[in-house]
């Protein structure tokens, strides 16, 4: 499974599950559209760094890392380069 | 998981005791009555080295593990009789200098953390509003990007505090559109201007520590004093709220050990019926509760320390701790008042100052409602 169908699918169980939200666009902004909440954004994050074994720094959570499926998974990316 | 203190750090916490007996307990009864902060025992505690606790050497600080500081806070808890000047510190040192080490620019750690870890700079944090508690981040606040400065407009209320602070982190919304996502920090110091502080707030506890009201109107603050990015703010919270949750509660775990050693003395003494009362099962009883609760808090607190000495996230264990040790607090200063009965219900002994400064726990750092709910979420409730 690609890192956005990874995150796609935990966001929509774990988060937006009472919505009734069935798929989430790459660049759709979750935040702008107050999908994801801070307790939301706190699960998201022990998510991403269990399923990808990374470590997550408290100044790397901006809206530009958050913001989208694309900016989570461009995110996972970057630190497994480094 | 190994929760044992070392010797170097239960040296250090009996030091801390040490210190605090000798150091700040001279005329806290009129200091209480007065609403009087004690200006000398901040600056004793900065001279001991507490402010700086987990500060690194470079800005003044000991460098300090976590361990360490929760075993000293605790030793602080335990001894100083002052709990508004430990809340002060603690206010000072998990939300304003703990943050700026973490999210500052070298410009900023350079700038304000020296100060604020001898103790001649005072710091808070300035989050809530008048109409925003639990709800942190639905805050009014504004903070708009005028050329090289932020214009912040907006009130606080309830800063731990701010009457004697030179500097606040304020929280203020960047970006309307981002719900808590759009919410910065900023350093604001007392003289920008725009920036006031109404008077001291008459609480029901805490009384030797200053709160106030802040008003922000046309505050100008200069765009080298935003803590870390736009938008970060409510990561800066949390960890700070982490921080605060495991560090200054462990205060209230020495406070629960020295009362519940005054309560067992008192049972051994106090007779009534020809026999001391803690024969009586209904009062041994509840000196076992007491202890029960403060070996769990001690442990739970210490859990979170350890996670965050490993370097790991302890979002639902510093719910947990700070949840349980602040109910506990309160369950056992209510059972130390019972257990004193009218001596423990007059001002002539500390037992229902404590009982109202415990109460504030419940409160401050997140209600316990407020850490109920952030476990259930947690947990995919
Ligand atoms: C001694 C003291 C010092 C403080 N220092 C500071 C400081 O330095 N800086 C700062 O920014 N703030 C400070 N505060 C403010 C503190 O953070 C808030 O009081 C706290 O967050 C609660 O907000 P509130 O008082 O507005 O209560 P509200 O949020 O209005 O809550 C009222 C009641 O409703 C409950 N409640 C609210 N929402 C929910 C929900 N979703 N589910 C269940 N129950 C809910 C609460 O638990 C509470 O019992 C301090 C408070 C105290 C008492």
């Amino acid at each position: 499974m690609s890192i956005i169908n990874n995150i796609e699918k935990y966001v929509l169980a774990e988060i937006v599950g009472v919505l009734g939200k069935k798929t989430i666009d790459p660049d759709e902004d979750l935040l702008e559209q107050g999908i994801i909440d801070s307790l939301g954004l706190m699960k998201l994050i022990t998510f991403m760094e269990e399923t990808f074994s990374m470590k997550i720094l408290d100044e790397e959570i901006i809206p530009e890392n958050f913001q989208s499926l694309n900016s989570m998974a461009s995110l996972v990316k970057l630190q497994s380069q480094a | 998981m190994d929760f044992s203190l070392s010797e170097d750090q239960i040296i250090f916490k009996k030091s801390a005791i040490e210190f605090a007996e000798k150091a700040l307990n001279k005329g806290v009864k009129e200091r209480e009555k007065n609403r009087e902060f004690n200006q000398e025992g901040w600056e004793k505690c900065a001279e001991f080295g507490v402010h700086g606790l987990s500060m690194p050497e470079k800005y003044g600080g000991l460098g300090m593990d976590i361990m360490t500081c929760v075993a000293t806070m605790e030793g602080l808890g335990y001894a100083c009789r002052d709990s508004g000047l430990l809340f002060a510190i603690n206010s000072h040192i998990w939300t304003c200098e703990s943050p700026i080490l973490k999210f500052g620019s070298d410009y900023q750690k350079d700038k304000y953390l020296p100060g604020l870890c001898n103790g001649s700079l005072k710091g808070g944090h300035a989050m809530t509003e008048p109409d925003s508690g639990s709800d942190a981040f639905s805050m009014k606040c504004k903070a708009e990007k005028r050329g090289d400065r932020y214009i912040i407009n907006g009130a606080k209320m309830f800063i731990t505090n701010a009457p004697i602070a030179d500097l606040l982190l304020v929280f203020a919304v960047t970006d309307p559109t981002k719900g808590f996502a759009g919410i910065s920090a900023f350093i604001v110091e007392k003289g920008f201007p725009g920036f006031s502080v109404g008077k001291p707030l008459d609480m029901m506890g805490l009384k030797s520590s200053p709160i106030g009201e802040v008003v922000l109107q046309d505050c100008e603050v200069p765009e080298e004093n935003l803590l870390g990015k736009e938008g970060s703010g409510a990561a800066i919270f949390n960890s700070e709220m982490e921080w605060e949750r495991s560090c200054l509660f462990a205060t209230h775990v020495g406070a629960m050990g020295k009362d519940l050693e005054e309560c067992i003395r008192y049972v051994n003494d106090r007779r009534q019926f020809g026999n001391p009362i803690g024969k009586y099962q209904a009062v041994s009883h509840k000196i076992a509760e007491m202890l029960v609760r403060l070996e769990l808090s001690r442990l739970v607190l210490y859990k979170v320390a350890w996670l965050k000495s490993q370097g790991k996230r302890a979002p639902i264990e510093s719910a947990i701790a700070k949840l349980f040790v602040s109910e506990s607090y309160v369950e056992n200063c209510m059972e130390a008042l019972q257990i004193h009965g009218a001596y423990g219900y007059s001002t002539e002994m500390d037992f229902e100052k404590n009982l109202r400064d415990s109460i504030a726990g419940k409160i401050y750092s997140g209600t316990s409602e407020i850490q109920k709910n952030i476990i259930a979420t947690m947990l995919g409730l």
